[in-house]
C-alpha cells in the first residue's frame, strides 16, 4: 500500500531584503569578496574540511565557484558575476564588490525602488557614455605598436592576484612570456575575418617559475619514449610529415557501449576481431606514409607495436583538450571511426622533436606555421600552479579583449574614484528635462547618485588592507594610497607618492581629501581633468571591455534584487 | 559553505605550522635524531629520520598542514634533499613573523619586505658557489695532503655541517682489515632514561650498532605528544654517547670495510684521476658514510664506463636498490647488473640457466590471462553460448595457460621481466619449464635491458615475434663475497646482467627491519645530491657559510638608510604604494627573515653538540658575524674560514685539532629552492585571513559544537 503525503504549500517571503537574515549573509559575502580585492589582498583556503587538496586563492572565479549559498539573493547575485566572468574573465571581484555595495547603499534610502532603479540607470548611461567618449580621463588607448602597454596590462592582471606567488623578477618573465605567447595566437597574414589562436597552458609543477617558457606548436606528455634515442620520423616528399589524428579510442573495446548483449558463440573473440580491425587500420596508414599518429584515447599496444616496428612515431591519450588546437594546427580532420579511413583527412606537420621540462618528456609537434602555442607554465606548488594558471588564462583573454578594443582603464582604484567625482559633477548639474524624463526630484537624483557615487569609491578602497589611509585628488579625482605608519597630517602631499594606477606623481598640489572621510563629499568645480603625462613605466591598467561590462552587470543585477518583492519557496 | 576567520593578531595557521615544524628539530643537519611514531590504535611504529617520512605519518587534516605536506613532498619529488631545511625554516619563519604581526607590522609589508629579502640574499650568496670543475681540483689535492689524518683515520666527520672537515678515508684503510672503527658502545639496555639519545647516535654510518634501535613498545613516543621528550635530550649527555668520545678499546665490531668494495676491482693507483667524484660524493655526504662508499663505488664504475662510451659521468637512472633484510649492514655494495629477489621456487631454475646467454622478453604489463591494458573497458553485454561442449576440452583458462606456455618455448626464451604482476599458475608452469619469470620491475631497468639485449618491451604475449626477444642475458645467484650463508628468510637474491648493460644495483643489507627505509632513503638523498650539484653544475660551501653569509647580508641591508621615496625601491615592488609602507618597516622584517637562519645555525650546533645551548650557539654566530662585518668584506671571511676549516666552530673544544679535513659542500638550487619554498608556504598561510570549508564537513559543522566558530552563508 504506497502512502500519499500532502503537498507542503509554497513558502511565500515578501520584501526579501529587509530580513536580517539576507543582509547578514550579504554583508558576509561583500567581505569575503572585498577581503580578497587587490594585489595586497587576503586569500582564502578553500577546502574540505577533512583533509586533500586545499586551494588557497583570492579569485573570484575560483571562491564563487565553490561557494554554495542558501540564499536566493545571494544565488542570483553570484551567478551574474559568473556569468561575467566566463564571458570576461576578468574583474569578476569588481563587479561582486560594486554589485553588493550598490545594493546595501540603495536599498536603505528613502526612495521608492522603481525611482531608486530608473535613476541608477540614468547613472549608468553617463558612466558608459563618458567611457566610450575620447574626452574620457580615466582610459588610456593601447597602442599594438609598442609592447609597453600590453606588458602593463598582462603585469596588472598577474600582481593583483597575491597567491601566485611572484616575486618581481618572477612577474617580469611571466609577462613577457604570456605576451610572447599571445603573439604566437595573432595570425601573421590576415584575411577579411581574422580568428585568433590558441595557447594551450601545458602543467609543469613543481619547477621554478622563470623556468615556464613559450613554444610554438603542440605538446602532448608522453611518459613512454626514451629522450636518449633520437626520434626518427618519416617524411612525405615535400618534407613534410603526414599526421593522422583520431578522436576515437583504439584500444581495441570500442565495440557496442549501448544497451542489450551481443551473444556469441564460444571459440569466436570479439577482441580478437576488433584487434584485426584496427591492424587494418594501421596497415593503411603505413601504406599512406603516415608518419605520425596521434589519439585522443588509448591505442591498443599491438597496433602501437606494429606502428612502432613500421617506423610510425605513435602518441597516444593525447586528451580532449589539444584535439581542436591539433586539428586546427595541423590542418587534418580528427578521425571518428576505425571503420572508414579517408586519406582526406591528414595533415601535415613540419618536425616532431622530443622536449623535457622537469622531469616530464614531451613530443614537440612543430607547424609550419601556425597561431597554435604551448606555454609551459611552472610553479613551485600545486595550489600556487592552480592560483597561477587562472591568472594566465585571465592575463591571455584579457589580450584578446583588448585586441578587438585597443583601450584600457586606469587600475589601482583610480578608474573608480575619477568616475565617481564625474558623475558626482553631472549630478549637480543635471537638466530639468532629464528629471522630468526619470520622473524624479532632484533631491532624489542626488541621493541616488551619491549612494552610486559611495558605492564606487568603496570598490576603491577595498584594495587597501592593512591599516592607512586612502586620498583622492581634487583635480584628476585619482586615488591615493597612504600607508600605516604616518601621523595623520594635514599636508597629504608630505605622503603620498604616486596614484594607485601610478601615472600622476606628487608633483603640484593637487588638492587631497579623504576618500571616505566625515566631511562628506566635496564635489570637484568642474570636470575631472585628464592627466596630461599618459605615458608612464608602470602603468596599472585594466581591461576596458571587462570594467565596462563588470559595471553593467553589477548594477543590473543590483537593481534586479533591488525590486524582489517577493521570495516564492517550493518546499516539497 | 563555512567560513572561519583565522587571522588574528595571532595566526592560527602560523600557529599551526611552527607546531608541526618543532617535530623536525632533530632531523637537521648532519646528526639526525631518529624518531619512533607509534600509531596509538594499532600500536605500530615506524622508524623516521626525514622530514619527508614525519610528514607522512603525520595525521594532517588542517589547510595550513595539508599545505605544508604538499610542500614538502613537491621538494622531496623534485629535488630529494633539502626537506628538513624546509621544515624548519617553515616554522622559524612562522614564529617570527607572528612576532612581527604583534607589533603592528602590515601583512603587505612582511610579504614584501620578506621576499625581497630571500631575493637579494640568494644573489648575495652566489659568491659562495664554487664549480664542480674547480671543488675536484681542491679535494683532490686536498685528498693527497699526507699524514695529516694518518691516525685519525677513525674520526669519521659526522659533524660534517657545521665542521666542515670529513677525515678523508685513505684507500689504504679501506683495504686495511685490522682496522678497527670505534662504534658507539652504549645501549639502551644500560641507560633506559636516554633512549632519546640512543636514536641521536649516528645510525647512518656503519650500522653496526643497529640493535640499539630495537624498539620497545611501550618506550617509543608519539610525536605530537611527545616532542619535548625530544627536546630533552641533553647535548653534553649525547657526547658521552659520540664516538669521539668512545675510547678505540670499546670497540667490539670487527671492520667489513673490505667488503665494501664488492665485485668491484680494488683501489686504483691513483686516487685522484678515479675519485675526483667520489671525493664529491663525500663532500655531499654531510657524514652519511656508509651511503658515501656505495656512491663511490657507482662513480667509480660510471666513470670508467662514460672513459670509453662517452656516456655522462654520473647517472642516476642507471641506478636502482635491492634491500636485503638479515645481513649486517657491512654487507652494503655496489653491484652491475640488476640484483632482485626471487622465491625459493623461481631460485631453483637458476641452476638450468645458469652461465648461458639467455633469450630475454620484457613485458610491460600484468602477465595474467585476465590483465588488459590501460583504457580497456570490458564489455558487460556480451555473452558467450557453447553450442557442442565437448567434456576432453580442458577449461578456458588452462588453454590460456598453455598457448602462452607455448609462445614463451617456441620462441626459445629463458626469462621474462614483467613490470606487473605475474599469474601464480603460470609462473608454476613457467619453473617447470626452467623459463624465469620475476615480476615488479621496474621500468628503468626494463630500458637498461630492451637497450642492451635488443628486446622490446611488449603488453602481451600474443605480441611477441621474432624482434621483441632480446639475447644475451645472463642469471646467477646472488653469493655474499665472503661465502658467508644468508638467512634471508623466504627470499633469494639473484643477479641478472647482460655484456655492457650500464645498469648497477646498490645492494641495502641491514639486519633491523626498521632501518631498511632509512638506509634506503639516506642512499637515494646522497645520489639525488651528486646527481643535482653535477646538474648545476656547482655548489655551495657547506658548513652553514651559506647561511652565515645570509645573516651578514641581512645585517648590511637593515643598516641601509631608510629612503620611502627611493626610487629604486618602489620600481621592486612594482606597486609604489605597496612599496612606500614597505621600506618602511624593513627595520622589523629583516631581522625576523635573519632570525630563521640564525635558529637553522644554532639547531643545527646543538644537533651536533657543537654547542651546549642555542643560546650558545647563538653567541657564537654573533661572534663570526661580528668579525665579518669587521672584516670589510663578509664573503671573503667566510671564504677564509672555510678554507681553514674553523668556520662555526667554538675556540676550543674536542674539535679544535682534527687536522687536515675535507670540505663540505652543500647542493645549490635545492638549498634555495627550499628556502623559497619555505617562505612562499608561509607567506601564503600568513596572507590568508580565512577558510572555506566546502562540501558535506559544512552540515556537520553547522551541527557541530564548534559552529560558533564559522559563520555561513
Amino acid at each position: 500500500m504506497s502512502r500519499l503525503e500532502a503537498k507542503k504549500p509554497p513558502l511565500f517571503i515578501s520584501e526579501p531584503l529587509t530580513k536580517d537574515k539576507v543582509s547578514h549573509s550579504l554583508s558576509l559575502l561583500s567581505g569575503i569578496l572585498r577581503s580578497c580585492y587587490g594585489p595586497a589582498g587576503r586569500l582564502k583556503h578553500l577546502h574540505n574540511g577533512v583533509g586533500g587538496y586545499v586551494c588557497t586563492t583570492s579569485q573570484s572565479s575560483a571562491i564563487l565557484s565553490s561557494l554554495s549559498v542558501s540564499h536566493p539573493v545571494l544565488s542570483v547575485l553570484a551567478a551574474s558575476v559568473q556569468n561575467h566572468i566566463s564571458r570576461f574573465s576578468d574583474c569578476g571581484l569588481f563587479t561582486a564588490i560594486l554589485c553588493c555595495s550598490l545594493i546595501e547603499n540603495l536599498k536603505s534610502l528613502n526612495v521608492a525602488s522603481c525611482t531608486v532603479i530608473k535613476i541608477s540607470k540614468h547613472l549608468l548611461g553617463l558612466c558608459m557614455d563618458y567611457l566610450k567618449s575620447e574626452a574620457c580621463g580615466c582610459r588610456v588607448a593601447v597602442d599594438f605598436s609598442s609592447v609597453e602597454n600590453l606588458l602593463c596590462l598582462v603585469r596588472s592582471v598577474l600582481t593583483s592576484k597575491p597567491a601566485c606567488m611572484l616575486n618581481k623578477s618572477e612577474v617580469d618573465h611571466l609577462t613577457m612570456v604570456i605576451l610572447k605567447a599571445f603573439m604566437f595566437t595573432v595570425p601573421c597574414h590576415v584575411e577579411t575575418d581574422a580568428v585568433l589562436g590558441k595557447c594551450v597552458i601545458v602543467p609543469v609543477k613543481g619547477g621554478r617559475v622563470a623556468d615556464s617558457t613559450v613554444l610554438p606548436g603542440l605538446l602532448i606528455e608522453t611518459p613512454e619514449i626514451q629522450l636518449v634515442k633520437p626520434l626518427t620520423v618519416k617524411k612525405t616528399c615535400s618534407s613534410m610529415i603526414k599526421i593522422a589524428v583520431f578522436c576515437v579510442s583504439m584500444s581495441g573495446d570500442c565495440f557496442n557501449h549501448e544497451e542489450g548483449t551481443i551473444t556469441v558463440h564460444q571459440g569466436i573473440s570479439l577482441e580478437m576481431s576488433e584487434l584485426d580491425q584496427l591492424l587494418t587500420v594501421g596497415k593503411q596508414l603505413v601504406n599512406d606514409e603516415v608518419g605520425l599518429v596521434v589519439c585522443q584515447k588509448v591505442i591498443h599496444p599491438s597496433l602501437k607495436h606494429y606502428l612502432k616496428e613500421n617506423h610510425v612515431i605513435v602518441v597516444d591519450r593525447a586528451g580532449l583538450s589539444l584535439m581542436e588546437p591539433l586539428s586546427r594546427m595541423t590542418g587534418s580532420k580528427p578521425i571518428a571511426s576505425i571503420h572508414l579511413l579517408s586519406p582526406s583527412c591528414y595533415g601535415s606537420l613540419k618536425d616532431v622533436c622530443l622536449e623535457s621540462f622537469a622531469s616530464k618528456h614531451f613530443v614537440h609537434l612543430i607547424p609550419k606555421e601556425t597561431v597554435i602555442c604551448s606555454l609551459i607554465l611552472c610553479n613551485r606548488n600545486e595550489t600556487a600552479w592552480d592560483e597561477l594558471k587562472r591568472a594566465c588564462e585571465t592575463a591571455e583573454h584579457v589580450l584578446q579583449l583588448t585586441i578587438k578594443e585597443p583601450l584600457a582603464l586606469l587600475g589601482g582604484g583610480c578608474t573608480e574614484t575619477h568616475l565617481a567625482s564625474y558623475v558626482r559633477h553631472k549630478s549637480v548639474s543635471l537638466s530639468t528635462s532629464s528629471l522630468k524624463d526619470i520622473d524624479c526630484s532632484q533631491a532624489q537624483y542626488q541621493l541616488v547618485a551619491d549612494g552610486f557615487c559611495r558605492a564606487l569609491e568603496s570598490v576603491a578602497c577595498s584594495l587597501k588592507h592593512d591599516d592607512g589611509e586612502v586620498l583622492t585628488d581634487m583635480v584628476y579625482g585619482h586615488c591615493w594610497f597612504v600607508p600605516s605608519g604616518f601621523p595623520s597630517v594635514s599636508n597629504w602631499s608630505d605622503v603620498v607618492s604616486k596614484c594607485g594606477c601610478g601615472i600622476n606623481g606628487n608633483t603640484e598640489n593637487l588638492n587631497w581629501r579623504l576618500l571616505q572621510g566625515q566631511f562628506g563629499s566635496s564635489v570637484i568645480q568642474g570636470c575631472p581633468k585628464v592627466p596630461s603625462v599618459k605615458v608612464a613605466d608602470f602603468l596599472t591598467l585594466d581591461c576596458f571591455a571587462a570594467k565596462c561590462s563588470g559595471l553593467q552587470v553589477a548594477l543590473e543585477t543590483a537593481n534586479l534584487i533591488l525590486d524582489l518583492s517577493y521570495v516564492i519557496e517550493d518546499q516539497n | 559553505m563555512a567560513f572561519r576567520d583565522v587571522n588574528a593578531r595571532r595566526h592560527i595557521g602560523l600557529q599551526q605550522l611552527s607546531s608541526l615544524a618543532v617535530a623536525g628539530r632533530t632531523l637537521l643537519g648532519p646528526m639526525k635524531s631518529c624518531k619512533f611514531i607509534v600509531d596509538e590504535s594499532t600500536n605500530q611504529s615506524t622508524l623516521i629520520c626525514s622530514a619527508v617520512r614525519l610528514i607522512e605519518s603525520l595525521d594532517l587534516t588542517t589547510a595550513a598542514g595539508q599545505l605544508l605536506n604538499e610542500t614538502i613532498q613537491a621538494q622531496n619529488k623534485e629535488f630529494k634533499t633539502g626537506m628538513s631545511t624546509l621544515l624548519f625554516l617553515a616554522g622559524a619563519w612562522s614564529n617570527a613573523i607572528v612576532e612581527c604581526l604583534q607589533q603592528n607590522v602590515p601583512v603587505s609589508a612582511i610579504v614584501s619586505v620578506m621576499t625581497e629579502g630571500l631575493n637579494s640574499c640568494c644573489e648575495r650568496v652566489q659568491c659562495l658557489q664554487i664549480a664542480i670543475h674547480d671543488v675536484n681540483k681542491e679535494l683532490c689535492s686536498s685528498s693527497v695532503k699526507p699524514n695529516a689524518f694518518k691516525n685519525k683515520t677513525h674520526q669519521i666527520g659526522c659533524d660534517s655541517l657545521l665542521n666542515p672537515q670529513i677525515s678523508l678515508y685513505p684507500q689504504k684503510d679501506i683495504s686495511a682489515p685490522e682496522e678497527v672503527i670505534p662504534i658507539n658502545s652504549c645501549s639502551r639496555q644500560e641507560n633506559d632514561c636516554n633512549f632519546n639519545e640512543d636514536l641521536v647516535s649516528p645510525l647512518a654510518s656503519f650500522g653496526s650498532i643497529a640493535s640499539l634501535v630495537k624498539p620497545a613498545g611501550d618506550r617509543s613516543t608519539s610525536v605530537i605528544s611527545g616532542s619535548d621528550v625530544f627536546a630533552s635530550s641533553c647535548n653534553k649527555q649525547k657526547l658521552t654517547h659520540s664516538r669521539y668520545f668512545s675510547t678505540l678499546g670499546t670497540c667490539n665490531f670487527s671492520n667489513h670495510q673490505s667488503s665494501f668494495q664488492g665485485y668491484l676491482s680494488g683501489p686504483s693507483a691513483d686516487p685522484c684521476e678515479c675519485y675526483g667524484l667520489g671525493h664529491l660524493a663525500m663532500a655531499l655526504s654531510h657524514g652519511n658514510q656508509a651511503s658515501t662508499k656505495l656512491l663511490q663505488s657507482i662513480v667509480k664504475y660510471q666513470q670508467e664506463r662514460a672513459e670509453y662510451s662517452g656516456s655522462s659521468q654520473f647517472n642516476i637512472a642507471e641506478i636502482v636498490t635491492c634491500c636485503l633484510l638479515g645481513l649486517p649492514e657491512s654487507y652494503s655494495h655496489v653491484s652491475p647488473g640488476f640484483v632482485t629477489l626471487v622465491s625459493p621456487e623461481q631460485a631453483t631454475v637458476i641452476k638450468y640457466i645458469e652461465d648461458k646467454p639467455l633469450r630475454i622478453l620484457l613485458m610491460d604489463g600484468d602477465l595474467s590471462e585476465q590483465y588488459r591494458h590501460l583504457g580497456f573497458n570490458r564489455p558487460c553485454n556480451v555473452r558467450t553460448i557453447l553450442e557442442h561442449p565437448r567434456l576432453q576440452e580442458g577449461r578456458e583458462g588452462d588453454l590460456w595457460l598453455s598457448s602462452m606456455l607455448d609462445i614463451l618455448i617456441s620462441f626459445e626464451v629463458n626469462l621474462v621481466l614483467v613490470k606487473g604482476n605475474v599469474c601464480e599458475n603460470l609462473m608454476e608452469r613457467c619453473i617447470a619449464n626452467s623459463v624465469l619469470v620475476i615480476g615488479s620491475v621496474s621500468r628503468d631497468v626494463l630500458c637498461a635491458f630492451g637497450e642492451v639485449t635488443s628486446a622490446q618491451p611488449v603488453t602481451y604475449l600474443t605480441q611477441v615475434n621474432a624482434g621483441c626477444v632480446g639475447s644475451g642475458a645472463q642469471v646467477e645467484l646472488w653469493k655474499v663475497c665472503d661465502g658467508r650463508a644468508m638467512d634471508l628468510g623466504e627470499l633469494v637474491p639473484v643477479r641478472i646482467k647482460a655484456r655492457g648493460i650500464p645498469l648497477l644495483t646498490a645492494v641495502l643489507t641491514t639486519t633491523v627491519a626498521s632501518k631498511m627505509q632509512l638506509i634506503e632513503d639516506q642512499f637515494w638523498t646522497l645520489a639525488y645530491r651528486l646527481h643535482h650539484a653535477l646538474n648545476d653544475k656547482k655548489v655551495f660551501l657547506g658548513g652553514g657559510a651559506v647561511e652565515l653569509l645570509c645573516l651578514s647580508h641581512i645585517q648590511t641591508l637593515a643598516e641601509q638608510p631608510l629612503e620611502p621615496a627611493n626610487k629604486n625601491a618602489m620600481k621592486a615592488f612594482h606597486i609604489p604604494w605597496l612599496a612606500a609602507s614597505a621600506t618602511e618597516y624593513k627595520s622589523v622584517v629583516l631581522p625576523a627573515l635573519a632570525s630563521g637562519w640564525k635558529q637553522y645555525l644554532s639547531v643545527v650546533m646543538c644537533n651536533t653538540a657543537k654547542a651546549a645551548s642555542e643560546l650558545e650557539a647563538c653567541t657564537l654566530v654573533d661572534h663570526h658575524l661580528k668579525k665579518a662585518a669587521d672584516c670589510g668584506s663578509p664573503s671573503a671571511y667566510i671564504w677564509k674560514e672555510f678554507r681553514r676549516g674553523d668556520l662555526l666552530r667554538g675556540g676550543s673544544g674536542p674539535f679544535a685539532d682534527h687536522g687536515v679535513g675535507l670540505n663540505v659542500y652543500d647542493n645549490v638550487t635545492a638549498k634555495t629552492e627550499a628556502w623559497r619554498r619555505a617562505l612562499d608556504l608561509v607567506l601564503l598561510v600568513l596572507q590568508t585571513d580565512a577558510e572555506i570549508i566546502t562540501g558535506p564537513k559544512r552540515n556537520q559543522l553547522l551541527k557541530s559544537q564548534v559552529s560558533s566558530e564559522f559563520m555561513f552563508l
